[in-house]
């Protein structure tokens, strides 16, 4: 009598146990919302591989993702599996919302991957401390400019070894009024305070806008020496518009419709360029140019990253999936334009290097990403640096007036020294 | 009437209760969360008075709030006059004033990045409509950017929501011109006075109340300005269109520094709630109810 | 007796000041028209952008001087991109909630205000005025700080992922509706109360029976604002809903937008779709809106 028993209770038991395997959800949520097939086609496959686990997704674009984001956390209900910017991984983690992935990370093998990305979610340390997310792509400011335009004006293209002067000796020669009514009707570049513009140029140059501790914002001689460069391309040889010139066009229209020959961006303009430009004109990317300070190459590249919620209950599935998303299973397709995947061997394929469309030196991004890079992310950066819905304010503002012609550089540096100072003495009441 | 002291509170019950849990517990919290500091995905942390020194002391705030008064000066009796305009225009027994009603309230319901996006296109510097008019017919060679120079962006922001809101208005006012009994201005008529006589001693006083509704209502959407301004001009250029509104959604959604944000929008409360109790205060001397 | 130099001719004279009396009439007519097709043309200008915007190639959006060719138009495709934010991006499903959310809180504001603003314009009672001024008072304070607290309250309720944190609170409390009904209520002559009184009708049936079709254009008008207002919320469907099939239009049209790119076409096309509705609410509405002469009783 008791061998069915115990036999029924063993079946009983197994069911729970599988039960207890079986049937995890997952909760997703990420601000791509543009990949929305490519993303439902990997669950589905990360679904098939892991038997009995279902994967809820949910997108919202940023401006509604950092909301929603901060009443889950405030509920506590955050997602297992989140992304998170550069921008504020450093608050999140200084509030205790990530999961420590140092244990995980240890056993993969990191030279399939651009390792150079890691320092941002590394904590306390940004060489050796521990790994909060995982990047699950990068990107970094590239010289845009317009081949046709060099051609027609009889110049070479920009080469790794520009300098400064090359660059203004070609601006100017760019800057040309086409239809000889006193109005200038392409520019030779494009240059407005945000932070994708300026900071490249201040960093290719040697200079940083942070104190070593990353505690203050302490601009040294070589960024001062940018941005007079870069204050100088308005105001003293007219080579780039002033900014509200351009109000009533998006900013990022300027380059592809042609109003300005060159223009320093994100890698990810590379989509709306090929969207607005067409067959048009031939446009290519470049490394930025070294300025005066330059001693080693230095760029700007910063990753999107994958987090895992410290509250989550289900860490090693969590972890399972931020792996299967950053690793080789993603395609190069689901990479829109410019942006680069942090596993290796997807970025170097020809199906991301797409040599058959415009920019032809895509490959230049990936040069960027061997560069040691340098960043001026903080918390509350968005406050101090202008960025988004603050982009009326902060250093993108001072530097505004600066191009607007209202304001002295010196004055506007000293105005947005004062007022960065005043937000990090926030979360650093010592420098 | 006649009723027993329980009635009215039957009446107001739904609305009461409502009031209480889903309108007063969020804003008791939310002046709660002005004496602390909060970024919202962590705990608060109390600290007093301490915000409110802050914005006191911060000339970031006296700016805004410069901002926020001009806005409204500029923007109530704008959109107040075009909406009286458009409702007189429209409440004129002509063919197709139905037609035009419609029209006239399409800005309220198109989506605002829609039309901002086309009203940034109207004012661009250079290639704009407006600019281009002007160099082209009236011969200005070096027109104003109206969106990036900030003598001119707020008050282009105040004009694109005036705009948006007249149909708004517009509805109101010819609610309350629709009420006005015709046999009083057809008998004025009649013995002899004239339109504006008419309008001036007759229409006016009788759409006193509506007129005092509506100028609480664009009083307090001066005070909405995040969408318009967000689409527009991003509160620039250097905060010059920065008004309180939207200096509240940067501080709570940005910048997530919410106990900031509410001490902020207790003082757009101050500032609003003040003008709207001297509106009801000084009521009896202008408005003639039935 | 000389015969007057002038014939004074009284018909003539009346002839000739009717046809004055229509010229200026015609001439008044005419600038009315000119001002109205004026204003027209600068209201409907971003509307018929958008318009021209979603029969548009994603390429076309944001030329410099921007062009007016709807070139999807002429394509073998011209309503692609309707077709596809409709069935691809199931706008036809989150039109189909945005109504149900909106017609259901706005028609119920309509009862929740009419009975409120009846109690505030016409009975008296304790505390009465602190209420009313409270009511007011909701009104100015921005919903972004109460946002999180309002968020936190739904969690503590388990609303989250419903429709009740979009229905509830504005179905229940309407502050704009509540004002906006009190003062018409206000304008209804007492003469008409007090003969329905001495007829022995109680408060409901007065306010059912008088007040109630007496203020048709309010209520119209009241109907029209709290549709459009909850139709076009964003920020609480972001909030509260998770559920793709929960979504109303205005987080629909989100998933339109990216990180660095939007599709323009397609969100133009959503916004068109978005607007619709709108419109034929409106159009509905004014009938009630627009009465035509109407006698305001006891003379």
């Amino acid at each position: 009598m008791q061998r069915p028993l115990a036999l029924a209770a063993l079946l009983v038991g197994a069911l729970t146990l599988s039960g207890l395997a079986l049937g995890q959800t997952l909760r997703y949520f990420s601000w791509e919302t543009n990949i929305a097939d490519e993303t439902a086609a990997l669950i589905a496959e990360f679904e098939a591989l892991n038997p009995g686990v279902t994967v809820d997704f949910e997108a919202l674009p940023p401006d509604q993702y950092w909301p929603r984001m901060s009443a889950m956390a405030a509920a506590n209900n955050l997602p297992d599996v989140f992304y998170m910017s550069s921008g504020f991984i450093t608050e999140w983690h200084q509030n205790g919302l990530l999961a420590n992935l140092q244990p995980y990370v240890d056993q993969l093998d990191l030279d399939d991957y651009f390792t150079g990305a890691l320092s941002v979610a590394r904590f306390p340390d940004p060489d050796v401390g521990n790994l909060h997310a995982v990047p699950i792509n990068w990107v970094g400011p590239v010289l845009y400019y317009n081949a046709t335009a060099f051609d027609e004006a009889g110049l070479a293209y920009p080469s790794a070894e520009w300098s400064w002067d090359e660059f203004l000796e070609a601006a100017k020669a760019l800057t040309i009024d086409k239809t000889g009514n006193g109005r200038i009707d392409q520019y030779g570049y494009w240059v407005y305070g945000r932070y994708a513009q300026v900071e490249p140029w201040i960093y290719m140059n040697g200079g940083r806008l942070l104190n070593e501790a990353r505690t203050r914002v302490e601009p040294n001689d070589a960024a001062i020496e940018t941005l007079a460069f870069l204050s100088d391309l308005v105001n003293l040889h007219g080579v780039a518009p002033r900014p509200q010139e351009m109000e009533g066009i998006r900013q990022q229209d300027v380059f592809p419709l042609g109003i300005a020959a060159m223009w320093v961006d994100g890698s990810w303009n590379i989509s709306n360029n090929r969207s607005i430009i067409g067959d048009q004109f031939t446009w290519d990317i470049a490394l930025i140019p070294t300025g005066p300070s330059t001693t080693d190459r230095i760029g700007y590249t910063w990753p999107d990253m994958l987090a895992v919620g410290a509250n989550s209950q289900h860490q090693d599935l969590a972890w399972a999936f931020v792996e299967f998303m950053t690793g080789p299973s993603r395609g190069a397709s689901s990479f829109l334009g410019g942006t680069v995947p942090f596993y290796r061997p997807t970025a170097e394929s020809e199906a991301w290097l797409e040599r058959d469309q415009q920019p032809a030196s895509k490959h230049v991004i990936l040069e960027l990403g061997q560069l040691p890079s340098r960043t001026s992310f903080t918390p509350n950066w968005s406050e101090w640096r202008g960025y988004a819905a603050a982009e009326g304010g902060g250093m993108n503002g001072e530097l505004d007036q600066v191009f607007n012609g209202r304001k002295a550089l010196d004055a506007a540096i000293a105005s947005f020294v004062a007022y960065g100072n005043q937000v990090l003495s926030r979360s650093y009441p010592q420098p | 009437m006649r009723y027993s002291k329980l009635t009215p509170y039957l009446f107001i019950l739904p609305m009461l209760i409502g009031l209480l849990v889903f309108r007063l517990i969020p804003i008791g919290a939310s002046f709660g969360i002005s004496f602390t500091s909060w970024n919202v995905f962590s705990p608060p942390r109390w600290i007093g008075l301490e915000n409110y020194r802050t914005l006191l002391q911060s000339p970031v705030f006296w700016e805004v709030a410069r901002n926020t008064v001009v806005f409204a000066l500029v923007f109530v009796p704008l959109v107040m006059g075009l909406g009286l305009a458009l409702a007189l225009l429209v409440n004129q027994k002509l063919r197709g004033s139905t037609f035009f009603r419609g029209v006239f309230f399409m800005p309220y319901i198109t989506s605002i990045v829609a039309v901002a996006l086309a009203w940034k296109w109207i004012l661009s510097t250079r290639f704009g409509l407006l600019n281009n008019a002007l160099i082209e017919w009236f011969g200005v060679w070096s027109p104003p950017s109206w969106l990036g120079d900030p003598a001119y962006a707020l008050f282009a922001v105040a004009f694109v929501l005036a705009w948006q809101s007249a149909g708004f208005q517009m509805l109101l006012f010819l609610a309350g011109l629709q009420n006005i009994d015709e046999s009083l201005t057809e008998a004025a008529m009649i013995d002899g006075a004239t339109r504006s006589q008419v309008f001036r001693h007759i229409t006016l006083p009788l759409l006193s109340p509506i007129t005092f509704f509506v100028l609480v209502i664009s009083l307090i959407a001066s005070s909405q300005t995040f969408e318009v301004t967000y689409a527009l001009t991003g509160g620039g250029p250097q905060r010059a269109s920065t008004t309180l509104a939207f200096y509240i959604y940067q501080n709570a959604f940005v910048h997530f520094q919410m106990g900031f944000a509410s001490a902020l929008a207790y003082m757009l409360l101050l500032f609003v709630g003040g003008l709207t109790l001297v509106n009801f205060l000084a009521r009896r001397r202008w408005v003639h109810y039935g | 007796m000389a015969e007057p130099a002038v014939v004074i001719d009284p018909v003539r004279d009346a002839e000739q000041a009717r046809r004055r009396k229509r010229a200026i009439s015609a001439l008044r007519s005419g600038v009315i028209y000119a001002l109205l097709a004026v204003f027209s043309f600068l209201t409907l200008f971003p509307f018929l952008w958008m318009v021209i915007t979603s029969f548009k190639l994603p390429g076309d959006v944001f030329r410099i001087p921007p062009t007016f060719t709807p070139t999807l138009l002429f394509s073998d495709t011209p309503f692609a991109n309707y077709a596809e934010v409709l069935f691809k991006f199931d706008f036809l499903r989150y039109a189909g909630n945005s109504l149900f959310v909106a017609s259901i809180a706005a028609t119920g504001q309509l009862v929740t205000c009419s009975l409120a603003g009846f109690a505030f314009a016409r009975m008296r009672f304790p505390l009465k005025n602190l209420l009313f001024g409270l009511l007011i008072f909701t009104l100015l304070i921005p919903i972004e700080v109460t946002i999180i607290p309002e968020f936190l309250l739904m969690v503590r309720l388990g609303w989250l992922d419903t429709y009740l944190p979009l229905i509830v609170p504005s179905l229940m409390v309407g502050a704009f509706g509540t004002f906006l009904l009190t003062e018409f209520f206000k304008t209804v002559p007492a003469s008409l109360e007090e003969a329905a009184t001495i007829d022995g009708a109680s408060p409901f049936a007065i306010y059912r029976h008088i007040f109630l079709p007496l203020s048709t254009p309010a209520l119209a008008s009241l109907f029209v604002v709290a549709f459009i207002t909850n139709w076009n919320e964003l920020l609480r469907p972001v909030l509260y809903i998770s559920d793709r099939n929960l979504r109303t239009l205005p987080l629909g049209l989100t998933t339109l937008q990216g990180q660095y790119e939007s599709s323009w076409t397609l969100l133009m096309a959503g916004s068109i779709i978005s607007i619709l509705p709108m419109i034929l609410v409106y159009i509905a509405a004014q009938k009630y809106i627009i009465r035509g002469f109407m006698s305001s009783g006891i003379k």
